[in-house]
């Protein structure tokens, strides 16, 4: 028995080994022509290395990630810890992107460990991603956050089933509440706000995806149960006496989300669908319906995506929040990409509201010198009413200049 | 023409279109291979002479009609973990994924997007597809040297049931060895593609032209792939192209 045990440990240990490893410095600078009530600041200038490995022996596999990270508009934290779950309020300067085991044999794979989860089809908006909670300090220059959870998928090509469960939950990183991208409401200036500790959920999240292949098409059915990584607000008056203050408390309402996502071919064009029905016990919580249709075309040098996403109010909570998602619905989205050659591109990204309330345009040039580097520059143009998600914003329109050093 | 004439002429295009399914024929016999790895070195030239390298490595397991590959980036840095899995059938165009790590999601090519061009090289998707004798009609032009080898020039047409952005290609196949030594790919009466294939060696037992040059005509810029590390029939599992292992391989 102890040699046939021994003999099964050689077998698995003494596997094939395989050690991968990227990453990339990237320094980036922004300008704002405009300043914004509540931040005087023009120009930020942020540094970001990020390194990612993996490590492979028989069936396992390792992946581990780190970032460090600091800027000139302390959006990072100053203090030199490392972040294991990114729940800090600010961008931590010192975190753990990710770090999970996997044991994978044909037609299974198990991991565990903190890890990236995507779900969904369209680009721009996935309503059934649930899994994948953002860092929106910069709101519409984000970052996914990976999630610390084990994660089950079952099939192998035709018919895939995900089972996810995440014991503790990962927010999203919303804005600062004293920073460009968290306008005050129209008719709350001068209101002095201060945010109190959140409400974390104690309960975990569970999620389970099945997606089918057919011959030229393929569906997923999604289920999420747990909560929202988006916050909603409890606000707590606090004096009575000039100025006026008012106190925050970011809470995450309960979740349950019924999901669908396709995409099939349509004559030259290739057609996308993706929806969640998102329903809550959270008294404060809306429960909606929110949806993407979208076509797109590649030909030649041209990647071309258009499509709308829109929703339906079926329950109204009345909770203030914060919603990127939402904020990009009712709106006309689209994305045209052109390869200059194999160095240079150019793509210009936009939304635009449906009521024309709000206009989120992005123009980017990229070109890359040699193996490593890249330059990136690009105008983000943000229009539209004070009261609309995307208007709101209409103070930070920004230009970017980032240089990447990819090894 | 006599009718003896004319029957002669028919028999003898027949014979020609026979000859020509043959020789494609043998040519994929003879390169036939259970499965197939090597590492690919890609030398972009742009139309003003600016030079881009990449390196992916190439697995395939199946032979003609039935096979699965995978193409996964390993340079430059930006684009290590890329891949495209390339599942090709029998009666009908291949499906395609590619994955995309900094975004950990993959994404089906379809059908009439693989005109475009893989990852900055001159390699269509389509290119990068398999052609398997049977979903292709041919005929047979004639006799041609190229680069000093004797070859047979022959036109195929895609069939109906094989979507393709070409509408007809030349092949020149050598004589001596069965290789391809050039295809021109064709939209209408444009040659839009002409790919090279050189430097012939014998890998275990298999001629394979270990350098192949694709000519973007349109855009006047060439990519160079160079074949290292060429081993057929290797151990590979069929589990390791499928959608999971693709995302598992970043």
């Amino acid at each position: 028995m102890g040699r046939a045990a021994w003999a099964l440990f050689a077998a698995a240990t003494l596997g094939a080994q395989d050690f991968g490893q990227r990453g990339f410095l990237e320094l980036r600078m922004t300008g704002f022509p405009q300043t914004a009530p509540n931040d005087r600041a023009r120009g930020v200038a942020a540094a970001l290395l990020r390194y990612e490995a993996t490590y492979r022996r028989g069936s396992w596999r390792l992946a581990g990630g780190v970032d460090a990270r600091t800027d000139t508009h302390h959006e990072s934290e100053r203090r030199w810890n490392l972040s294991l779950l990114d729940r800090e309020r600010q961008r931590p300067s010192f975190a753990l992107r990710r770090a999970s085991i996997a044991y994978e044999r044909p037609g299974l794979t198990i991991e565990a460990g903190k890890q990236f989860i995507r779900w969904g089809k369209t680009d721009i908006l996935n309503p059934t991603d649930r899994f994948a909670p953002r860092d929106f300090l910069a709101v519409v220059d984000n970052d996914f956050l990976a999630v610390t959870a084990a994660r089950l998928a079952v099939g192998a090509q035709r018919n895939t089933v995900e089972l996810v469960f995440a014991p503790r939950f990962t927010p999203s990183r919303i804005p600062l509440p004293n920073q460009r991208w968290a306008p005050l409401p129209p008719g709350a200036t001068g209101i002095e706000l201060r945010e109190r500790p959140p409400h974390w959920p104690g309960g975990a999240q569970f999620g389970a995806r099945w997606n089918h292949v057919g011959a030229g098409w393929e569906g997923s059915l999604s289920l999420y149960e747990g909560y929202n990584h988006l916050p909603l607000f409890r606000t707590y008056p606090a004096g009575t006496q000039a100025p006026l203050r008012l106190e925050i408390r970011r809470f995450y309402p309960r979740l349950r989300m019924y999901g669908a996502d396709a995409a099939w071919p349509a004559g030259p064009i290739t057609l996308k669908a993706e929806a969640g029905w998102m329903r809550s016990r959270t008294a404060e919580a809306d429960e909606y319906l929110l949806y993407v249709v979208q076509c797109e075309r590649q030909a030649g040098d041209w990647s071309l995506v258009a499509g709308y996403a829109g929703q339906k109010l079926t329950r109204r909570g009345a909770g203030p929040g914060f919603n990127p998602e939402r904020g990009l619905a009712q709106a006309f989205l689209g994305r045209a990409g052109y390869t200059i050659d194999s160095n240079r591109n150019v793509a210009v990204e936009t939304a635009v509201r449906r009521n024309g309330n709000g206009l989120w345009t992005k123009f980017e040039y990229s070109q890359a010198f040699g193996r490593h580097w890249r330059a990136t520059t690009a105008f983000t143009l943000i229009r539209g009413s004070p009261d609309d998600f995307l208007g709101q914003y209409r103070r930070n329109s920004h230009f970017l200049l980032a240089l990447r050093y990819s090894f | 023409m006599s009718r003896r004439g004319l029957i002669a002429w028919l028999l003898a295009g027949a014979a020609w279109a026979q000859d020509a399914r043959q020789i494609v024929e043998e040519a994929q016999r003879r390169s036939r291979a259970d499965s197939e790895r090597y590492e690919g070195t890609l030398e972009v030239i742009d139309a003003r002479g600016r030079k881009n390298l990449k390196r992916w490595i190439y697995l395939r397991v199946g032979s003609h009609g039935n096979s699965k590959a995978v193409i996964r980036f390993t340079e430059p840095p930006e684009v290590r973990g890329v891949a495209l899995l390339i599942i090709n059938h029998p009666e009908r165009a291949s499906d395609q994924w590619m994955w995309t790590p900094a975004t950990q999601r993959e994404r089906r090519i379809a059908i009439q997007d693989r005109s475009t061009r893989f990852f900055g090289t001159d390699f269509s998707f389509e290119d990068l597809e398999e052609r398997d004798v049977n979903q292709y009609d041919y005929r047979m032009i004639g006799e041609d040297e190229v680069e000093g080898a004797l070859c047979w020039k022959i036109e195929s047409r895609p069939r109906k049931t094989r979507a393709s952005q070409y509408t007809h290609s030349l092949l020149w196949i050598r004589k001596e060895n069965y290789t391809f030594a050039r295809i021109e790919n064709y939209v209408g009466r444009e040659l839009v593609r002409r790919a090279h294939y050189r430097e012939v060696q014998n890998v275990q037992g298999i001629w394979t032209p270990r350098l192949i040059e694709m000519h973007d005509i349109r855009r006047n810029s060439r990519t160079l792939l160079r074949l290292e590390k060429l081993q057929y029939n290797v151990p590979l599992k069929e589990s390791e192209f499928t959608l999971q292992a693709l995302r598992r391989g970043s």
